[in-house]
């Protein structure tokens, strides 16, 4: 067995700064792998005896970047525990602030944090295409980059002026929204929303959403991009273009297998069509088989995490998250527990949406290559294909409707129990919650990046992306770019994964380390 | 003119939660001179970049690392924020001088006329936070002349 054994750095910073990949490379390829959240989060135990709104102000500030999204969760498990179903109105406005968060999300972090990499001297110089990606994603210089921050910017006002405030809202309350956005308010942000949707389709995409909607297969794309210079020219066109020449379609396969909470509460009277109550449909799905999907199958397993060793793993519900880092040095090594879906590992995020949700294109690359890192980014690319449209389909009903109701009174919360899951930009997130006597006696949080980013399990079993990295070859070990794209195809947050952001002057470059 | 104090960092790890705990700290002296606006940053990075398109002048407060003894306060201009060593590549949680080096290539509106950082080094005392939300009032009043 030939083993390296030097530890090289990956500027795993663009995925926040406490995450150490540890991997065995044999003759160039990654042959074992473990993930490591290095610092603990302990947010479940900051919220018990809390009082029982107080999920809706601390959750939103654990992140920079998810803040709406779990505004949402805890607002939807605080739902159920009163026994309440907002109104329309309401459902329409939690919807839109989610969707934009997940929209600005997808196209940040495909330009600025994945398609950047293509523009990485060292590993892409001779590429045929390395010059253009230069020009289109150099930091703070490319075309795209600047463009991307300058856009996304744009739909900031849109949570603005359904928040009420920016940044911090807290707009979402057990029974429906605090604030009624004015007429003209409304048909601002439908203007936002158009102009945005006219930039992603000329920039992104490089033609309609209905032209992109109508590639239902491999060879589809293939004719779309035979089709015209400005679908090849896209970022979506030069995407595919790049990555099959990379053969990212050939690396990060992971586990196969999916999962999605299923996301977007319908309004009862709506013109955007769904899966039964929701816009977008839960699953469980074995390759491209879709399963129905049952909540009390999800558990927690720490054997391999820093935290008290219970005997079985067990559902949200009845978790605890008490470290403790010492003892079984070597077994033990991650922060993050091990989420698993009827005992197996599953992968969320947007392509386990599009597998779930049944789209023909996904559907396709899976069964014809299986999953990999350009299918997975590619997902997150034109998630917004399915979101703009409805977006705009929401605001014209609230102008309509605005006379409608936007909350039902909801005086206290009684004792109970109840789950805020719904999917954040990078896959499923979970609030498990209980409450007594008006205080919070339960907090579990499950992120997506704990379903990806997991340790082993008691089985052994590797989490998503450790899977996903195993058979990557690395070229080069001093610029391991091949496994910075198999990691960041899951787009990586460990700020909710494990703990808070730390700032400051600190790098936060990450640490590769190749085992002796 | 139309002044900001933005309060960055993260109220949930205490190494970061400086500017949070002057943002609490003002909030109790509110009301704030005329005309001054305060926001609790905290993480939102990149999202903060249309509170800077407004003119006028921005005062923000973090905490440092490395640049000042643990307790003191350290002020910046936006010159020395852009200076700065740091990574100019965005993350999840882009950084001050990430944030100002993008404004110029997107801003909508107007840019500030003037933008200082007032930095807390390490751990500080309620005394810090203290005399750093005063600091800060002056300075979004008065620009750093202010401080005289």
């Amino acid at each position: 067995m030939v083993k390296i054994a030097k530890g090289i750095n990956i500027p795993l910073n663009r995925a926040e700064g406490d995450l150490q990949i540890n991997v065995e490379i044999e003759g160039g390829v990654i042959s074992e792998a473990w993930s490591a959240g290095t610092m603990f989060r302990g947010f479940e135990g900051m919220m018990r005896g809390r009082g029982a709104l107080d999920g809706l102000v601390m959750t939103p500030r654990v992140c920079g970047i998810c803040s709406i999204t779990h505004l949402t969760a805890a607002v939807e498990a605080l739902d159920t525990i009163a026994g309440v179903t907002p109104p329309d109105n309401a459902r329409r406005l939690r919807n839109l602030a989610l969707m934009v968060e997940t929209v600005q999300s997808d196209v940040r972090h495909a330009i600025l944090m994945f398609m950047v990499d293509f523009a990485n001297r060292e590993a892409y110089d001779k590429h045929p295409l390395w010059n253009e990606a230069l020009v289109r994603y150099q930091p703070l210089a490319g075309r795209a980059a600047v463009e991307v921050i300058r856009e996304s910017k744009r739909l900031i006002q849109v949570m603005a002026i359904i928040g009420g405030q920016w940044p911090h809202t807290s707009f979402m309350v057990p029974g429906g929204v605090t604030s009624i956005p004015e007429v003209s308010k409304l048909l601002q942000c439908r203007i936002i929303v158009e102009r945005f949707c006219s930039w992603y389709e000329r920039s992104i995409l490089g033609c309609s959403i209905e032209r992109w909607q109508a590639i239902g297969s491999v060879g589809d794309l293939d004719a779309w991009l035979d089709e015209s210079p400005a679908h090849r020219d896209s970022e979506v066109g030069f995407f595919i273009r790049f990555s099959r020449e990379a053969g990212l379609h050939t690396c990060g396969r992971g586990p196969n297998r999916f999962l999605s909470y299923g996301n977007l509460p319908l309004p009862l009277d709506t013109a955007v069509q769904g899966t039964g109550s929701r816009m977008l449909a839960a699953g469980y799905a074995v390759s491209t088989t879709v399963h129905h999907f049952e909540a009390a199958q999800i558990t927690e397993d720490v054997s391999h995490s820093w935290y008290e060793q219970g005997s079985v793993p067990v559902h949200p519900f009845a978790g605890k998250t008490k470290p403790y880092a010492s003892g079984q040095s070597g077994q033990l090594y991650s922060w993050v527990k091990a989420p698993r879906y009827c005992g197996e590992v599953v992968e969320t995020g947007p392509l386990a949406e599009m597998v779930i949700g049944g789209n023909p294109l996904f559907c396709d690359m899976i069964e014809k290559d299986g999953p990999n890192v350009m299918a997975r980014q590619l997902a997150r690319l034109v998630r917004p294909t399915g979101l703009l449209a409805p977006m705009s389909v929401w605001l014209g009903e609230l102008v309509d409707k605005r006379g409608d109701a936007f909350y039902r009174s909801v005086l206290t919360i009684p004792d109970g129990q109840g789950a805020g899951m719904i999917q954040a930009a990078r896959g499923a997130l979970g609030h498990w919650v209980k409450i007594q006597d008006e205080k919070i006696t339960h907090y579990q949080i499950i992120t997506p990046t704990a379903w990806n980013g997991s340790p082993r399990d008691e089985n052994g079993v590797r989490g998503a992306w450790e899977e996903a990295l195993i058979g990557t070859k690395v070229k080069d070990i001093n610029n391991p770019v091949e496994a910075g794209h198999v990691v960041r195809s899951f787009d990586p947050c460990l700020v909710c994964a494990v703990h808070c952001l730390k700032k400051g002057r600190e790098t936060g470059i990450v640490k590769l380390g190749f085992a002796q | 003119m139309r002044t900001s104090i933005i309060c960055i960092g993260n109220r949930f790890v205490e190494e970061d939660a400086a500017g949070p705990q002057v943002f609490d700290r003002l909030q109790t002296m509110q009301p704030l001179p005329a005309g001054i606006e305060l926001v609790e940053g905290g993480l939102a990075g990149l999202n903060l970049l249309p509170l800077l398109e407004q003119g006028g002048r921005v005062v923000f407060v973090d905490a440092v690392k490395g640049f000042t003894h643990p307790g003191e306060i350290v002020l910046l201009t936006h010159q020395e924020i852009l200076q700065t060593p740091g990574q100019f590549s965005f993350d999840h949680g882009a950084g001050l001088p990430y944030l100002l080096a993008v404004l110029p290539k997107v801003y909508d509106g107007e840019m500030p006329e003037e933008i200082v950082l007032l930095g807390l080094e390490g751990r500080c005392g309620e005394e810090t936070i203290e005399k750093a939300a005063n600091m800060s009032v002056t300075i979004a009043a008065h620009g750093l002349r202010g401080l005289g």
